[in-house]
């Protein structure tokens, strides 16, 4: 501590002039990015569980199990890959949709953004680390499962890097979906809402297990609106190699879809944090 | 130049006016303290200067920039300890340093050294690879104030930084910020402990609120509201309605606090205390405590 009077002059102003320079800090981003990392690596026991147990006992119980009823999907072959793309897709939006829900609701609470905004960061820097965060988890995710549905077959491994670059997307969309309910959620129970109305709906009606259209006609138009039915129709267009301009106007929602929520999730959490 | 300059500060919450036109200047080495009650305005005016609040209205400078204008290179060269701690429970005591410096834009490097320098400091190196919920109430706050001072800040502000805490951290704690002061660093702390303001701070601020009713250091704001002398009258075989009816008669200013009787002089001088019978009487040098009494006698309520 002695060394705290002759070091400062040298510090605080090369500090005080890369924080004056730029609207967006990149130290801010790649900081808490690094502290979510580190934190998810303290409990990487736990963690191997939500990246591959679960999703690999769902996969195999779908792909294997129901698939053996259901034969085959027209134009997909076997049922397990039809489904093994969703699965993908799906299992990544749970990932980032939890680490910005949930994890992010503990953040606010536990004043760990509080304390990070007092270093010179802003919050549209913590709502990029986050999504930073929920694309890493995705992908992750992405890896985990789709290398275990490629050594079964059900995935061409060509596509993995294909799914990954879905995965990108999935962190974004389902991040930003994430951060609105830590923002606005007042309290725990608020936020589990983001499971009940988000996660699992979208999950089953998404075209994950089964092709949209043989849904009934009124649901047809809903469920292509939800957020995560362009992202599974883009994951299992780069699985099954086949593209139209439905998966052009896919890319493009999911594009507006995050340009819409990194902007809105930037307002509601300063709301929420600056008072 | 004052290193933290506050004009007319003003900070609303809906139609509550939590800070209502305050101003203070603290100089470059110097140890403010905001003494106040709970709701009295001191952890909205850190909040603004810290920038995790907005401010509605005046004006409120660090190192001559603008908090709101200049809010980033303001934090750059600010250390903060917040009521909560803000401690990362899911990182190592290590970890909440080294990712704080990383935070600040030291490299990686430094900011493993700077850790270990911090931790040496506040003697936590023992502890360093432990959970932070195993630390005792102590050590998170000290281990608070040493992410804070991670950057070696100009200037470090501290809401409370011994509340909830035992006798023997306290003074730890203490002994600490004046290593700090001795290294020249700005402290703003609020309290609303008197003995820690007298001990800490070569300036106050009596705040309530959300006004600062008086300003001074702690012999002068003693000397001008409470005198040089007072006394504790602790009735023994005397009723407390004798002791209250010759107190009044005497014109004496005093203040029933628990079971003791606590006296002021008038116009700074020692109180003349009228003939009490079946009393302890214990005369004593007027402290801060007495300040605040006396400027509760005019309105500082609870």
């Amino acid at each position: 501590m002695t060394a705290q009077a002759s070091e400062r002059p040298q510090l605080a102003p090369a500090r005080a002039a890369a924080a004056a320079a730029g609207v967006l800090r990149w130290r801010s981003v790649s900081a808490i990015w690094w502290r979510h990392v580190l934190a998810l690596a303290r409990v990487w026991k736990v963690a191997i569980t939500w990246f591959a147990v679960e999703p690999v006992i769902v996969l195999m119980a779908v792909a294997l199990g129901i698939g053996q009823l259901v034969g085959e999907v027209e134009g997909h072959g076997s049922y397990a890959v039809f489904v093994a793309p969703g699965i993908v897709v799906g299992t990544a939006m749970f990932h980032a949709l939890f680490e910005c829900s949930w994890s992010a609701f503990q953040r606010i609470q536990q004043s760990i953004y509080e304390t990070i905004l007092t270093a010179p960061v802003t919050v549209a820097e913590i709502v990029l680390a986050e999504l930073a965060f929920a694309i890493t988890r995705a992908l992750i995710s992405t890896l985990a499962v789709g290398g275990f549905a490629a050594m079964f077959g059900w995935i061409p491994w060509l596509a993995l890097p294909a799914l990954l670059l879905v995965a990108v997307g999935v962190g974004l969309v389902f991040g930003g979906i994430g951060l609105l309910f830590a923002a606005l959620s007042p309290t725990v129970h608020a936020l589990s809402l983001v499971f009940t109305l988000v996660a699992t709906p979208l999950f089953f009606f998404s075209g994950a297990f089964f092709p949209i259209d043989v849904l009934p006609d009124w649901i047809e138009p809903v469920a292509w609106v939800a957020p995560l039915t362009p992202l599974v129709h883009l994951g299992r267009g780069f699985v099954v190699g086949v593209f139209d301009t439905s998966h052009a106007l896919s890319a493009a929602y999911v594009v507006v879809l995050a340009g819409v929520l990194f902007p809105l999730a930037v307002t509601l959490l300063r709301r929420r944090l600056l008072k | 130049m004052a290193e933290i300059e506050a004009h007319d500060l003003v900070k609303c919450f809906g139609s509550l006016r939590a800070v209502d036109g305050v101003s203070f200047a603290v100089a470059a080495g110097e140890t403010y303290g905001l003494l106040g009650p709970n709701g009295a305005g001191k952890t909205s005016t850190m909040r603004m200067l810290a920038g995790l609040s907005p401010v509605t209205s005046g004006s409120l400078r660090v190192a001559g920039l603008d908090v709101t204008r200049h809010g980033r290179a303001v934090r750059a060269c600010l250390g903060v300890v917040t009521q909560s701690d803000g401690l990362d429970d899911e990182l190592t005591v290590r970890q909440n340093l080294e990712v704080f410096a990383y935070l600040l834009g030291l490299s990686r490097r430094q900011s493993r050294q700077r850790a270990g320098e911090v931790l040496e400091f506040f003697g936590l190196t023992s502890r360093a690879a432990d959970d932070v919920a195993d630390l005792s109430g102590g050590m998170r706050r000290r281990l608070a104030i040493a992410r804070a001072l991670v950057g070696q800040p100009r200037v470090v502000v501290l809401d409370e930084p011994s509340t909830g805490l035992d006798p023997e951290s306290r003074i730890r704690v203490w002994e600490e910020l004046a290593i700090l002061k001795q290294a020249g660093v700005t402290l703003l702390m609020s309290t609303h402990y008197m003995d820690e303001a007298e001990i800490l701070c070569d300036r106050l601020a009596i705040m309530h609120s959300g006004r600062i009713l008086d300003e001074g250091t702690p012999p002068e704001l003693v000397k001008r509201h409470a005198g040089s002398a007072a006394a504790d009258i602790r009735p023994l075989h005397a009723s407390r309605d004798d002791v209250r009816r010759a107190l009044t008669a005497s014109g004496q200013p005093f203040r029933e606090v628990g079971a003791l009787f606590r006296v002021t002089g008038r116009y700074g001088r020692p109180p003349e205390l009228p003939a009490l019978e079946g009393c302890q009487v214990n005369h004593r040098a007027a402290n801060l405590e007495d300040v605040f009494l006396s400027l509760a006698g005019r309105g500082l309520g609870e």
